[in-house]
């Protein structure tokens, strides 16, 4: 059964991989071309719009090669985002090879350098291809160059493409049948099939997506997941074409998908491995490392009636999103909510958009926070990602940050505006490598949590959209932590308090008090706005009180257009959070949680 | 019901010009209009069903009531006599503009029974009157406050507007002792207020009419009280001043206090204790209801308990008594002191009200911002 490949595709975002996928379904006769719909992988309304891949998609192609035989090639999409790297490994754990693919004009960038490591990590083959050849800023020898001296792959093994012209397709899937290698296979041993994936379908319960290693899985087989020891019976195996094809078996090598009765996401230990519970196989497969959130926020519902919906879309959005984690909140300020655990940014706004389209939400964040280490005076060590469970400042001994280690690409002239933006954001350790043409890798260790507040966003404008990151987390270092109080006359807002590093809290703290007093309506008596740390008032500002707020007259008929204005007026209150008698609208929370500019 | 005595409003809608700031239910018309009109009017007086209180004020408002002739006038009063409860001698309210007035003329009202004249003089200076497109000038608006003072009414009463755009406090002020300089016995200061709708509003749109920024309208808001106050004039709400106190309007005080009061007229409002209910605003679609021998109402609203709790406080704390928490207590069964207690320390200590016992007082600071006290009660 040499004649299956798996194989996955591993890019920079945006340089064409989702579009080259379509391009490999179309030429295998996947899918007639009236159905063919452009990113057909990604069916996700947000994947199309942002033209990301959030969740990987598995598909199995039927080729026939130049030596006459015809290979079943399971191709397994991957997500190009760095936050989404824990799926990116699944994927290639159950690949024996990856296309590597860069963009003709654009280059080698941070992620496929990230990627390229994460492919050798499992062993894999690999052919570079370079993709959008068609484009008149494409510079194929440069590019070439750079994938011999930045990734050191062999130049002579490039495949060149236009996916979006359907160029060069016959020689990637060339490519793929002749080097890159067929699954070792070994039907007689008991079963071993790898978890990558799993997504949740309204009529199927859980629909798992797998890569059998040795043995061979049918329908009516019992199962165990050897990590978590659950046991279920196969219902049906079958696979991945653009619907689901049901098959006798899975047999050692192939990719496909089990429905067992499974009714959440949440129930699979994604990575785990299934073997049958009445042969089990002696060890689970290796290398599976769990995908654990770095970056958290609380979620609040506008109005506390749809606390109910958001505790439903939660519950719905989980099906299908095993990296998310949450658990009950709340705030005096802002009612019930929860304490949502993330990959990173890309995450977190994927998921705040999800439920708001989805489920029709309108939603409150707030401000991300990393997990901080904090060790106490009596010895002990607690986490805290939520400022709301930061202990009393005389009980801390001392606090830990995450650290990590990011990698900006960009032209040569960046340097220094690039050098001055991590030392802003207390970047340590900031080395740089030339790379081929004038280009110039750029490593430094930083706080995760500086690079929460915009930093991509200042990355990108500083460098004029030419300068790519990538990040991993290195370690915990330690910090001197603070936590800042937004006090509105005098008593803390709860749900805007927020942990920081001591040299950044006043410039935070003056952002949101700022925003606050533009966003807060004046109040029958003055209102101060003040940032603190404990007792220590770091930034203020004032809100005066209104002085002339009665209309002239007031007769017959104007009294119940009165008494109508104030009911409404006290409608909209309701609405309202108040804090030390100050009635604080929902567009100030928005605008002090929305806008994550220090500047 | 009410054993307190009710009060009789008449809306009379013509306006020889209407006023670029004004958004009541005024309309121009020739003397056939108008006599049309007295015509309806009457037939609604005769129209409407028994009312279940006696009445001691009538009050003609418009509009300008005084371009009606006199003896329309004493029709309607006489009508009015006949129709409904009244006390013996009900105390007569009539709006009269400066160009209407003459010793003739308010010699006729007198002996109607007008006991209070209520002049639109509005300003002392040509130019202001020329902004608020008034007819008179300033001469007639001294002649017209000496002839009703000649003419021996008990109240005479002269209604001004202030916080023009542009005008400064002291140029406020300097108007008030022109006002005070005429010895009127009631004064009523409306600070000029751009509804929507009027002329006024959509020069404001097109950015040619800049109203005064809030610092200067409170400034001169506290001006007009402590001025009128030093000059004798104690303020009894926030647009009325009365230099004695049986100067008071007894009438508007009706609409502050939950006494019943029945509108006749176009727009007009009415209240029986419990319902509120309103005529239909323009003066044909009113004419035409009546010439069906249909009530020519609007619409009502009854209200609860809360609406009129709430009503009670919007309206007190537009007055100098206040609000009476304890009468408030034994109405509503709310504690308004208990359950806003903190609220109550924060307002008196930023100098919004006073405590008396259990009455809630708006200082002149607190009048100045009354709209909004009244909601961030709790109850």
């Amino acid at each position: 059964m040499s004649n299956i490949r798996n194989f996955c595709i591993i890019a920079h975002i945006d340089h064409g991989k989702s579009t080259l996928a379509d391009r490999l379904i179309q030429h295998c006769g996947g899918v007639e071309d009236r159905k063919f719909r452009d990113q057909i992988l990604d069916s996700m309304d947000i994947e199309r719009e942002r033209g990301i891949t959030i969740k990987s998609n598995t598909i199995t192609l039927e080729y026939t090669a130049k030596d006459g035989k015809t290979y079943k090639l399971n191709l397994i999409d991957t997500p190009g985002h760095v936050d989404f790297s824990h799926e990116v490994r699944r994927s290639l754990m159950s690949c024996e090879g990856a296309l590597l693919l860069v963009d003709a004009s654009q280059g080698v960038e941070a992620q496929t350098v990230a990627n390229l490591y994460l492919a050798l990590e499992y062993d894999l083959d690999l052919v570079p291809v370079i993709n959008k050849i068609d484009l008149p800023a494409a510079d194929i020898d440069r590019v070439k160059d750079e994938i011999e001296s930045d990734l050191g792959l062999d130049p002579d093994d490039v495949v060149c493409c236009s996916a979006k012209q359907a160029q060069g397709i016959e020689e990637i899937l060339e490519a793929i049948v002749q080097k890159l290698p067929a699954p070792e296979q070994d039907a007689d041993a008991s079963p071993r099939a790898l978890v990558f994936d799993a997504q949740y379908d309204a009529y199927r319960g859980v629909v798992l997506y797998c890569r059998v290693k040795e043995g061979s899985l049918r329908a009516g087989q019992t199962i165990r997941f050897m990590n978590s020891g659950k046991e279920y019976t196969l219902e049906e195996v079958g696979t991945l074409h653009l619907a689901r094809e049901p098959q006798k078996e899975l047999g050692s090598g192939e990719v496909g998908y089990l429905l067992a009765g499974i009714k959440t996401v949440r129930d699979v230990a994604i990575g785990d491995t299934l073997t049958d519970a009445a042969n089990p196989a002696s060890e689970p497969l290796p290398g599976y490392k769990e995908a654990k959130p770095v970056v958290f926020s609380s979620i609040y519902p506008m109005t506390s009636d749809e606390y109910p919906e958001l505790v439903k879309a939660l519950d719905k959005l989980v099906l299908n999103d095993a990296a998310l984690t949450f658990d009950k909140d709340s705030s005096a300020a802002l009612g019930y909510g929860f304490r949502c655990g993330f990959l990173g940014l890309l995450h977190l706004e994927v998921v705040q958009e999800r439920l708001q389209r989805e489920y029709g939400l309108s939603l409150l964040l707030s401000a991300p926070s990393v997990r901080y280490h904090v060790t106490l005076e009596n010895g002990s060590e607690i986490s805290v990602d939520n400022p709301s469970y930061y202990p009393d400042p005389s009980t801390i001994a001392g606090a830990e940050e995450p650290c990590i280690r990011g990698s900006v690409m960009i032209p040569e002239r960046y340097i220094g505006t690039v050098m001055e933006l991590c030392r802003e954001r207390r970047g340590e350790n900031i080395q740089f490598n030339y790379l081929a043409q004038g280009r110039v890798e750029l490593t430094a260790e930083l706080p995760l949590a500086e690079v929460l507040f915009d930093f991509y966003d200042r990355l990108k404008s500083s460098t004029q959209g030419y300068g790519s990151f990538d990040y991993e987390v290195l370690d915990y270092r330690p910090t001197d932590l603070v936590k800042i109080d937004i006090l509105v006359n005098g008593e803390p807002v709860d749900a805007l308090a927020q942990l920081a590093h001591r040299d950044r809290a006043r410039m935070r703290a003056l952002h949101y008090c700022d925003r606050l007093s533009e966003n807060i309506p004046k109040h029958q008596f003055k209102i101060a706005i003040q940032g603190a740390i404990g007792g220590k008032i770091i930034a203020r500002s004032n809100i005066a009180a209104l002085r002339k707020d009665v209309t002239a007259k007031c007769y017959g008929g104007d009294i119940t257009r009165k008494r109508k204005l104030l009911e409404k007026q006290k409608e909209g209150k309701k609405r309202m959070k108040t804090v030390g008698m100050v009635d604080i609208p929902q567009k100030a929370f928005v605008a002090v949680l929305k806008t994550d500019t220090d500047s | 019901m009410s054993d307190r005595h009710a009060g009789l409003y008449l809306h009379v809608p013509f306006c020889a010009r209407v006023c670029p700031y004004c958004d009541f239910a005024v309309r121009t018309g020739n003397a056939a209009k108008r006599r049309a009109y007295v015509e309806s009017l009457l037939a609604e007086i005769d129209l409407f069903g028994e009312y279940p209180c006696t009445f001691d004020t009538v009050y003609f408002g418009g509009g300008t009531p005084s371009c009606l002739e006199p003896s329309d006038l004493k029709r309607i009063v006489e009508r009015v006599r006949e129709r409904f409860a009244m006390v013996d001698e009900p105390w007569i309210f009539l709006e009269a503009n400066p160009e209407d007035v003459t010793p003739e003329r308010a010699g006729a009202w007198k002996r109607i029974g007008v006991r209070t004249v209520s002049l639109g003089i509005q300003s002392f200076d040509l130019d202001e009157l020329a902004f608020l497109g008034r007819q008179h000038t300033v001469e007639q608006a001294r002649d017209s406050i000496r002839i009703v003072q000649d003419t021996g009414f008990h109240t005479v009463s002269i209604d001004l507007i202030y916080g023009l755009p542009g005008q400064s406090t002291d140029a406020w002020r300097r108007r008030l002792d022109s006002a005070i300089e005429t010895a009127p016995d009631h004064l009523a200061c409306y600070q000029l207020t751009i509804h929507d709708g009027t002329r006024f509003a959509l020069l404001e749109k097109r950015g040619e009419l800049i109203q005064l920024p809030e610092a200067g309208q409170a400034s001169a808001f506290r001006a007009t009280h402590e001025h009128l106050n030093a000059a004798g004039y104690t303020g009894y709400e926030v647009s009325a001043f009365a230099g004695a106190e049986e100067y008071r309007s007894r009438h508007n005080q009706k609409y502050w206090n939950h006494t019943p009061y029945l509108g006749l007229g176009p727009s007009a409002h009415s209240f029986d204790g419990r319902k509120r209910w309103w005529n239909l605003r323009k003066t044909d679609p009113w004419q035409q209801a009546i010439e069906r021998g249909a009530p020519p109402i609007d619409n009502e609203e009854t209200l609860s308990s809360r609406d009129l709790l709430l009503e009670t406080l919007m309206t007190g704390l537009r007055t100098y008594r206040g609000v009476d928490c304890a009468a408030a207590k034994q109405r509503f069964d709310t504690d308004l002191l208990a359950t806003n207690k903190e609220l109550v320390e924060r307002l008196r200590a930023n100098g919004l009200i006073k405590l008396h016992r259990d009455r809630v007082i708006p200082t002149i600071d607190g009048l100045a911002v009354a709209d909004s006290l009244a909601g961030m009660f709790r109850f």
